[in-house]
Protein backbone atom coordinates (compact mmCIF):
# COMPACT_ATOMS: atom_id res chain seq x y z
CA UNK A 1 0.00 0.00 0.00
CA UNK A 2 2.93 2.39 0.19
CA UNK A 3 3.91 1.26 -2.79
CA UNK A 4 4.02 2.39 -5.99
CA UNK A 5 4.06 6.03 -5.75
CA UNK A 6 7.02 6.08 -3.60
CA UNK A 7 9.30 3.88 -6.27
CA UNK A 8 10.38 6.98 -7.39
CA UNK A 9 12.07 8.29 -4.12
CA UNK A 10 12.82 4.59 -3.37
CA UNK A 11 14.85 4.76 -6.79
CA UNK A 12 17.46 7.28 -5.43
CA UNK A 13 17.14 6.24 -1.71
CA UNK A 14 20.37 4.88 -0.69
CA UNK A 15 20.86 1.16 -0.34
CA UNK A 16 20.60 1.00 3.65
CA UNK A 17 16.70 2.34 3.35
CA UNK A 18 16.30 0.64 0.50
CA UNK A 19 17.77 -2.84 1.25
CA UNK A 20 16.09 -2.34 4.93
CA UNK A 21 12.41 -2.36 3.50
CA UNK A 22 13.24 -5.21 1.73
CA UNK A 23 13.99 -7.17 4.90
CA UNK A 24 10.70 -5.72 6.45
CA UNK A 25 9.29 -7.78 2.76
CA UNK A 26 8.39 -4.79 0.51
CA UNK A 27 8.84 -6.07 -2.44
CA UNK A 28 8.79 -2.77 -4.12
CA UNK A 29 12.04 -1.93 -2.34
CA UNK A 30 13.54 -5.35 -3.17
CA UNK A 31 12.72 -4.46 -7.32
CA UNK A 32 14.63 -2.04 -6.71
CA UNK A 33 17.50 -3.66 -5.75
CA UNK A 34 16.97 -6.14 -8.33
CA UNK A 35 17.32 -3.17 -11.06
CA UNK A 36 20.04 -1.94 -9.32
CA UNK A 37 22.57 -4.34 -9.49
CA UNK A 38 21.29 -7.01 -11.77
CA UNK A 39 23.79 -5.95 -14.45
CA UNK A 40 26.51 -5.79 -11.88
CA UNK A 41 25.52 -9.37 -10.60
CA UNK A 42 25.56 -10.72 -14.35
CA UNK A 43 29.07 -9.01 -15.07
CA UNK A 44 30.45 -10.64 -12.53
CA UNK A 45 29.10 -13.91 -12.67
CA UNK A 46 30.02 -14.00 -16.35
CA UNK A 47 33.42 -13.37 -15.53
CA UNK A 48 33.31 -16.37 -13.24
CA UNK A 49 31.34 -18.46 -15.48
CA UNK A 50 32.62 -17.44 -19.06
CA UNK A 51 30.64 -18.70 -22.14
CA UNK A 52 27.75 -20.13 -19.80
CA UNK A 53 24.11 -20.02 -20.55
CA UNK A 54 23.76 -20.10 -16.99
CA UNK A 55 24.62 -16.87 -15.64
CA UNK A 56 21.11 -15.66 -15.64
CA UNK A 57 20.26 -18.51 -13.62
CA UNK A 58 22.97 -17.76 -11.08
CA UNK A 59 21.62 -14.40 -10.70
CA UNK A 60 17.97 -15.56 -10.16
CA UNK A 61 19.21 -17.96 -7.96
CA UNK A 62 20.99 -14.78 -5.99
CA UNK A 63 18.47 -12.84 -6.08
CA UNK A 64 16.11 -15.81 -4.09
CA UNK A 65 18.53 -16.83 -1.57
CA UNK A 66 18.88 -13.55 -0.66
CA UNK A 67 15.20 -12.55 -0.12
CA UNK A 68 15.16 -14.96 2.20
CA UNK A 69 18.27 -13.88 3.98
CA UNK A 70 17.66 -10.40 4.23
CA UNK A 71 16.42 -10.56 7.41
CA UNK A 72 19.06 -11.59 8.91
CA UNK A 73 21.82 -9.16 7.29
CA UNK A 74 23.26 -7.13 9.79
CA UNK A 75 24.16 -4.13 8.02
CA UNK A 76 21.79 -3.35 4.96
CA UNK A 77 23.68 -0.69 3.90
CA UNK A 78 26.79 -3.38 2.53
CA UNK A 79 24.06 -5.04 0.78
CA UNK A 80 25.83 -4.19 -2.66
CA UNK A 81 28.99 -6.47 -1.54
CA UNK A 82 26.78 -9.20 0.39
CA UNK A 83 25.15 -9.79 -3.07
CA UNK A 84 28.50 -10.00 -4.55
CA UNK A 85 29.45 -12.71 -2.22
CA UNK A 86 26.17 -14.37 -2.58
CA UNK A 87 26.65 -14.34 -6.43
CA UNK A 88 30.08 -15.55 -6.57
CA UNK A 89 29.16 -18.49 -4.34
CA UNK A 90 26.11 -19.59 -6.46
CA UNK A 91 28.09 -19.53 -9.57
CA UNK A 92 31.43 -21.32 -7.98
CA UNK A 93 28.37 -24.00 -7.11
CA UNK A 94 28.07 -24.30 -10.98
CA UNK A 95 31.28 -24.69 -11.48
CA UNK A 96 31.73 -27.68 -9.03
CA UNK A 97 28.81 -29.28 -10.64
CA UNK A 98 30.05 -29.08 -14.13
CA UNK A 99 33.62 -30.08 -13.60
CA UNK A 100 33.03 -32.63 -10.51
CA UNK A 101 36.57 -34.13 -10.27
CA UNK A 102 39.44 -32.44 -12.12
CA UNK A 103 42.43 -32.23 -10.02
CA UNK A 104 42.71 -27.74 -10.59
CA UNK A 105 46.59 -27.70 -9.88
CA UNK A 106 46.98 -29.60 -12.85
CA UNK A 107 45.26 -27.57 -15.26
CA UNK A 108 47.56 -25.63 -17.30
CA UNK A 109 47.12 -22.95 -19.16
CA UNK A 110 45.66 -23.80 -23.32
CA UNK A 111 45.57 -20.58 -24.36
CA UNK A 112 45.51 -19.62 -27.54
CA UNK A 113 48.45 -17.44 -28.86
CA UNK A 114 47.88 -14.20 -29.38
CA UNK A 115 43.98 -13.87 -30.15
CA UNK A 116 43.03 -11.07 -31.48
CA UNK A 117 45.20 -8.06 -29.56
CA UNK A 118 44.12 -4.47 -29.35
CA UNK A 119 45.90 -2.67 -31.68
CA UNK A 120 46.78 0.32 -29.32
CA UNK A 121 46.92 0.32 -24.97
CA UNK A 122 44.82 3.13 -24.47
CA UNK A 123 42.62 3.27 -21.16
CA UNK A 124 39.75 1.38 -23.59
CA UNK A 125 42.32 -0.79 -25.29
CA UNK A 126 43.67 -1.90 -21.92
CA UNK A 127 40.47 -3.42 -20.24
CA UNK A 128 40.06 -5.01 -23.36
CA UNK A 129 43.74 -6.53 -23.43
CA UNK A 130 42.64 -7.25 -19.68
CA UNK A 131 39.19 -8.86 -20.80
CA UNK A 132 41.17 -10.83 -23.30
CA UNK A 133 43.80 -12.34 -21.20
CA UNK A 134 41.16 -12.87 -18.92
CA UNK A 135 39.36 -15.49 -21.28
CA UNK A 136 42.61 -16.99 -22.27
CA UNK A 137 43.49 -18.10 -18.29
CA UNK A 138 42.56 -21.93 -17.01
CA UNK A 139 39.38 -21.71 -15.41
CA UNK A 140 41.36 -22.57 -11.64
CA UNK A 141 43.34 -19.34 -12.06
CA UNK A 142 40.72 -17.45 -13.63
CA UNK A 143 38.38 -18.40 -10.97
CA UNK A 144 41.01 -17.07 -8.20
CA UNK A 145 42.12 -13.38 -9.99
CA UNK A 146 38.19 -12.68 -10.44
CA UNK A 147 37.68 -13.54 -6.82
CA UNK A 148 40.32 -11.82 -5.81
CA UNK A 149 40.03 -8.58 -8.10
CA UNK A 150 36.35 -7.85 -8.76
CA UNK A 151 35.02 -9.67 -6.10
CA UNK A 152 37.67 -8.28 -3.36
CA UNK A 153 38.25 -11.50 -1.78
CA UNK A 154 40.88 -12.32 0.73
CA UNK A 155 43.14 -15.38 -0.14
CA UNK A 156 41.61 -17.45 2.82
CA UNK A 157 38.23 -16.51 1.63
CA UNK A 158 39.25 -17.60 -1.82
CA UNK A 159 40.79 -21.08 -0.61
CA UNK A 160 37.52 -21.84 1.80
CA UNK A 161 35.41 -21.02 -1.53
CA UNK A 162 36.93 -22.61 -4.27
CA UNK A 163 37.81 -25.66 -1.87
CA UNK A 164 41.17 -25.41 -2.22
CA UNK A 165 44.51 -25.50 0.14
CA UNK A 166 45.94 -21.78 0.75
CA UNK A 167 49.08 -22.33 -1.32
CA UNK A 168 47.45 -23.74 -4.30
CA UNK A 169 45.26 -20.22 -4.07
CA UNK A 170 48.36 -18.17 -3.82
CA UNK A 171 50.19 -20.24 -6.59
CA UNK A 172 47.11 -20.05 -8.71
CA UNK A 173 46.96 -16.23 -8.49
CA UNK A 174 50.71 -15.50 -8.92
CA UNK A 175 50.17 -17.65 -12.18
CA UNK A 176 47.17 -15.56 -13.54
CA UNK A 177 49.17 -11.97 -13.05
CA UNK A 178 52.24 -13.15 -14.72
CA UNK A 179 50.26 -14.38 -17.26
CA UNK A 180 48.71 -11.15 -17.57
CA UNK A 181 50.83 -9.03 -16.54
CA UNK A 182 53.41 -10.77 -19.78
CA UNK A 183 49.58 -10.82 -22.13
CA UNK A 184 49.46 -7.19 -21.46
CA UNK A 185 52.97 -6.20 -21.86
CA UNK A 186 53.15 -7.92 -25.56
CA UNK A 187 50.09 -5.54 -26.96
CA UNK A 188 51.62 -2.54 -25.31
CA UNK B 1 67.90 -10.36 -19.57
CA UNK B 2 65.62 -13.38 -18.74
CA UNK B 3 67.23 -15.57 -20.51
CA UNK B 4 64.50 -17.26 -21.93
CA UNK B 5 64.30 -16.66 -25.85
CA UNK B 6 60.44 -17.67 -25.85
CA UNK B 7 59.59 -14.95 -23.92
CA UNK B 8 59.76 -11.85 -25.89
CA UNK B 9 60.04 -9.48 -23.04
CA UNK B 10 62.47 -6.07 -23.58
CA UNK B 11 61.60 -5.12 -20.49
CA UNK B 12 59.16 -6.39 -17.97
CA UNK B 13 60.17 -9.83 -16.70
CA UNK B 14 57.55 -11.80 -14.07
CA UNK B 15 60.25 -14.70 -13.38
CA UNK B 16 62.89 -14.39 -10.20
CA UNK B 17 65.69 -13.64 -12.01
CA UNK B 18 64.58 -10.87 -13.58
CA UNK B 19 63.24 -9.31 -10.16
CA UNK B 20 66.30 -9.72 -8.23
CA UNK B 21 65.51 -13.18 -6.27
CA UNK B 22 61.83 -11.92 -5.39
CA UNK B 23 58.45 -13.20 -7.08
CA UNK B 24 55.53 -11.99 -8.33
CA UNK B 25 53.68 -13.27 -5.38
CA UNK B 26 55.83 -11.19 -2.90
CA UNK B 27 55.48 -7.99 -4.80
CA UNK B 28 51.94 -8.63 -5.05
CA UNK B 29 52.05 -8.84 -1.18
CA UNK B 30 54.12 -5.89 -1.02
CA UNK B 31 51.57 -4.01 -2.88
CA UNK B 32 48.75 -4.98 -0.54
CA UNK B 33 50.44 -3.59 2.11
CA UNK B 34 50.54 -0.38 0.04
CA UNK B 35 54.49 -0.56 0.54
CA UNK B 36 54.99 -0.66 4.04
CA UNK B 37 57.10 -0.76 5.72
CA UNK B 38 59.37 0.38 2.53
CA UNK B 39 61.70 -2.57 1.25
CA UNK B 40 64.62 -1.30 0.24
CA UNK B 41 65.51 -4.45 -2.01
CA UNK B 42 62.62 -4.54 -3.57
CA UNK B 43 62.46 -0.38 -4.50
CA UNK B 44 66.15 -0.23 -5.11
CA UNK B 45 65.58 -3.39 -8.06
CA UNK B 46 64.78 -2.01 -11.36
CA UNK B 47 63.06 -5.67 -12.30
CA UNK B 48 61.24 -5.50 -9.42
CA UNK B 49 60.40 -1.41 -9.55
CA UNK B 50 59.27 -2.40 -13.43
CA UNK B 51 56.79 -4.99 -12.12
CA UNK B 52 55.55 -3.45 -9.67
CA UNK B 53 54.37 -0.51 -12.20
CA UNK B 54 53.07 -2.91 -14.02
CA UNK B 55 50.90 -4.45 -11.31
CA UNK B 56 49.70 -1.07 -10.18
CA UNK B 57 48.73 -0.07 -14.10
CA UNK B 58 46.53 -3.44 -13.75
CA UNK B 59 45.42 -2.86 -10.25
CA UNK B 60 43.84 0.61 -11.43
CA UNK B 61 42.17 -0.90 -14.91
CA UNK B 62 40.28 -2.94 -12.52
CA UNK B 63 37.37 -0.49 -11.94
CA UNK B 64 37.49 0.30 -15.80
CA UNK B 65 37.22 -3.39 -15.96
CA UNK B 66 33.85 -3.81 -14.04
CA UNK B 67 32.05 -0.75 -15.36
CA UNK B 68 33.23 -1.85 -19.01
CA UNK B 69 31.55 -5.22 -18.01
CA UNK B 70 28.72 -3.43 -16.32
CA UNK B 71 28.20 -1.74 -18.93
CA UNK B 72 28.00 -4.46 -21.48
CA UNK B 73 25.04 -5.96 -19.79
CA UNK B 74 21.70 -5.70 -20.10
CA UNK B 75 19.56 -3.73 -17.47
CA UNK B 76 17.00 -5.27 -15.49
CA UNK B 77 14.16 -5.23 -18.05
CA UNK B 78 10.17 -5.66 -16.13
CA UNK B 79 10.00 -9.53 -17.20
CA UNK B 80 13.35 -10.25 -15.33
CA UNK B 81 12.08 -8.04 -12.11
CA UNK B 82 8.79 -9.74 -12.36
CA UNK B 83 10.60 -13.70 -12.93
CA UNK B 84 12.19 -12.75 -9.63
CA UNK B 85 10.00 -11.38 -7.73
CA UNK B 86 7.77 -14.01 -8.78
CA UNK B 87 9.89 -16.72 -7.26
CA UNK B 88 9.84 -15.01 -3.76
CA UNK B 89 8.05 -16.38 -0.73
CA UNK B 90 6.28 -13.71 0.38
CA UNK B 91 4.94 -15.31 3.44
CA UNK B 92 8.99 -15.18 4.45
CA UNK B 93 7.99 -12.08 6.39
CA UNK B 94 4.80 -12.69 7.82
CA UNK B 95 6.72 -12.53 11.55
CA UNK B 96 5.05 -13.05 14.91
CA UNK B 97 1.28 -13.37 15.55
CA UNK B 98 -0.13 -10.24 17.33
CA UNK B 99 -3.21 -10.67 18.84
CA UNK B 100 -6.36 -8.22 18.33
CA UNK B 101 -9.07 -8.14 21.15
CA UNK B 102 -12.35 -9.62 19.45
CA UNK B 103 -14.80 -6.75 19.83
CA UNK B 104 -17.81 -9.53 20.97
CA UNK B 105 -17.10 -11.40 17.60
CA UNK B 106 -16.16 -14.17 19.28
CA UNK B 107 -13.18 -14.62 16.67
CA UNK B 108 -9.43 -15.41 17.16
CA UNK B 109 -8.23 -11.86 15.64
CA UNK B 110 -4.65 -11.47 15.17
CA UNK B 111 -2.67 -9.41 12.35
CA UNK B 112 1.30 -10.55 11.16
CA UNK B 113 4.30 -8.37 12.54
CA UNK B 114 4.87 -7.94 8.81
CA UNK B 115 1.15 -6.50 8.00
CA UNK B 116 2.07 -3.95 10.79
CA UNK B 117 5.29 -3.21 9.42
CA UNK B 118 3.70 -2.45 6.18
CA UNK B 119 1.27 -0.02 8.23
CA UNK B 120 4.64 1.48 9.77
CA UNK B 121 5.97 1.91 6.51
CA UNK B 122 2.82 3.65 4.93
CA UNK B 123 2.52 6.66 7.63
CA UNK B 124 5.42 8.13 5.43
CA UNK B 125 2.58 8.69 2.48
CA UNK B 126 1.70 11.81 4.75
CA UNK B 127 5.47 13.59 5.21
CA UNK B 128 6.57 14.31 1.75
CA UNK B 129 10.42 13.75 1.61
CA UNK B 130 10.35 10.99 4.16
CA UNK B 131 11.25 7.60 3.38
CA UNK B 132 10.71 4.48 6.20
CA UNK B 133 13.83 1.72 6.03
CA UNK B 134 14.07 -0.80 8.44
CA UNK B 135 11.91 -1.41 11.55
CA UNK B 136 11.40 -2.93 14.42
CA UNK B 137 8.75 -3.65 17.29
CA UNK B 138 10.66 -4.68 20.47
CA UNK B 139 8.69 -6.27 23.08
CA UNK B 140 6.55 -9.34 23.20
CA UNK B 141 4.44 -8.15 20.11
CA UNK B 142 2.56 -11.56 20.60
CA UNK B 143 1.45 -10.97 24.21
CA UNK B 144 -1.92 -8.82 24.60
CA UNK B 145 -0.72 -5.96 26.45
CA UNK B 146 2.81 -6.16 27.06
CA UNK B 147 5.30 -3.19 25.95
CA UNK B 148 6.63 -2.38 22.93
CA UNK B 149 8.81 0.05 21.83
CA UNK B 150 8.77 0.24 18.31
CA UNK B 151 12.05 1.41 16.52
CA UNK B 152 12.83 2.66 12.70
CA UNK B 153 15.06 4.03 10.61
CA UNK B 154 14.40 6.64 8.17
CA UNK B 155 15.68 8.68 5.15
CA UNK B 156 15.12 12.36 4.79
CA UNK B 157 15.03 14.72 1.72
CA UNK B 158 18.08 16.75 1.71
CA UNK B 159 17.30 20.62 2.77
CA UNK B 160 14.28 19.63 4.34
CA UNK B 161 13.49 20.55 8.16
CA UNK B 162 14.40 16.96 9.89
CA UNK B 163 12.51 17.96 13.37
CA UNK B 164 9.58 18.67 12.46
CA UNK B 165 9.36 16.02 9.65
CA UNK B 166 10.33 13.46 12.50
CA UNK B 167 7.49 14.70 14.52
CA UNK B 168 4.88 14.50 11.83
CA UNK B 169 5.56 11.01 11.23
CA UNK B 170 5.92 9.83 14.49
CA UNK B 171 2.63 11.33 15.48
CA UNK B 172 0.67 9.45 11.93
CA UNK B 173 2.65 5.92 12.99
CA UNK B 174 0.88 6.09 16.60
CA UNK B 175 -2.26 7.58 14.95
CA UNK B 176 -1.95 4.16 12.78
CA UNK B 177 -1.06 2.03 15.20
CA UNK B 178 -3.71 2.85 17.55
CA UNK B 179 -6.29 2.70 14.67
CA UNK B 180 -4.99 -0.74 13.52
CA UNK B 181 -4.11 -2.90 16.67
CA UNK B 182 -4.21 -3.01 20.53
CA UNK B 183 -0.13 -2.53 20.58
CA UNK B 184 0.61 -1.30 23.78
CA UNK B 185 3.05 1.32 22.68
CA UNK B 186 5.72 2.60 24.91
CA UNK B 187 7.86 5.20 22.18
CA UNK B 188 8.21 5.43 18.88
CA UNK B 189 12.52 5.95 18.25
CA UNK B 190 13.20 7.20 14.83
CA UNK B 191 16.69 7.45 13.68
CA UNK B 192 17.56 9.95 10.99
CA UNK B 193 19.88 7.56 9.05
CA UNK B 194 19.77 8.56 5.30
CA UNK B 195 20.00 12.29 4.01
CA UNK B 196 19.34 11.72 0.31
CA UNK B 197 20.05 13.91 -2.77
CA UNK B 198 17.13 13.89 -4.97
CA UNK B 199 17.15 15.28 -7.97
CA UNK B 200 15.40 18.23 -8.04
CA UNK B 201 18.42 19.72 -5.19
CA UNK B 202 21.28 17.87 -5.93
CA UNK B 203 22.67 20.42 -7.77
CA UNK B 204 22.53 22.94 -5.01
CA UNK B 205 24.36 20.72 -3.02
CA UNK B 206 27.94 20.33 -2.98
CA UNK B 207 28.18 16.35 -3.75
CA UNK B 208 26.31 14.43 -6.27
CA UNK B 209 25.04 10.91 -5.74
CA UNK B 210 24.30 8.61 -8.83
Amino acid sequence: MSGERFAGALDSADDRIVAGRAADGDTVAFAVLVRRYTPMMRAYARRILPGSAEVDDVVQDTFITAWGQLPELENPERVKSWLMRITSRKAVDRLRSSRPHADIDLLEPVAPPFATPPRRVEARAGVAALSAALQELPDAQRECWVLRELGEYGYEEIAEELDLPLSTVRGLLARARKYILVRMEQWR
Amino acid sequence: MTGDESMELKTLGVEPEDLDGFTIEDLADYLDADRTPPNPAIEESAGCRLALDALERLRGMTPDLRASDEAAELAADDTWVQGILAGIALDARAGRRIPLADEGLGGDLAITEGAVRGLIRAAETVVPGVLVGRCHLDGDVTEPGAPVLIRLEVGVTYGLPIPAMVERLRAEIGLRLRAHTDLVITGIDIAVHDVQLRESNADAATEGER
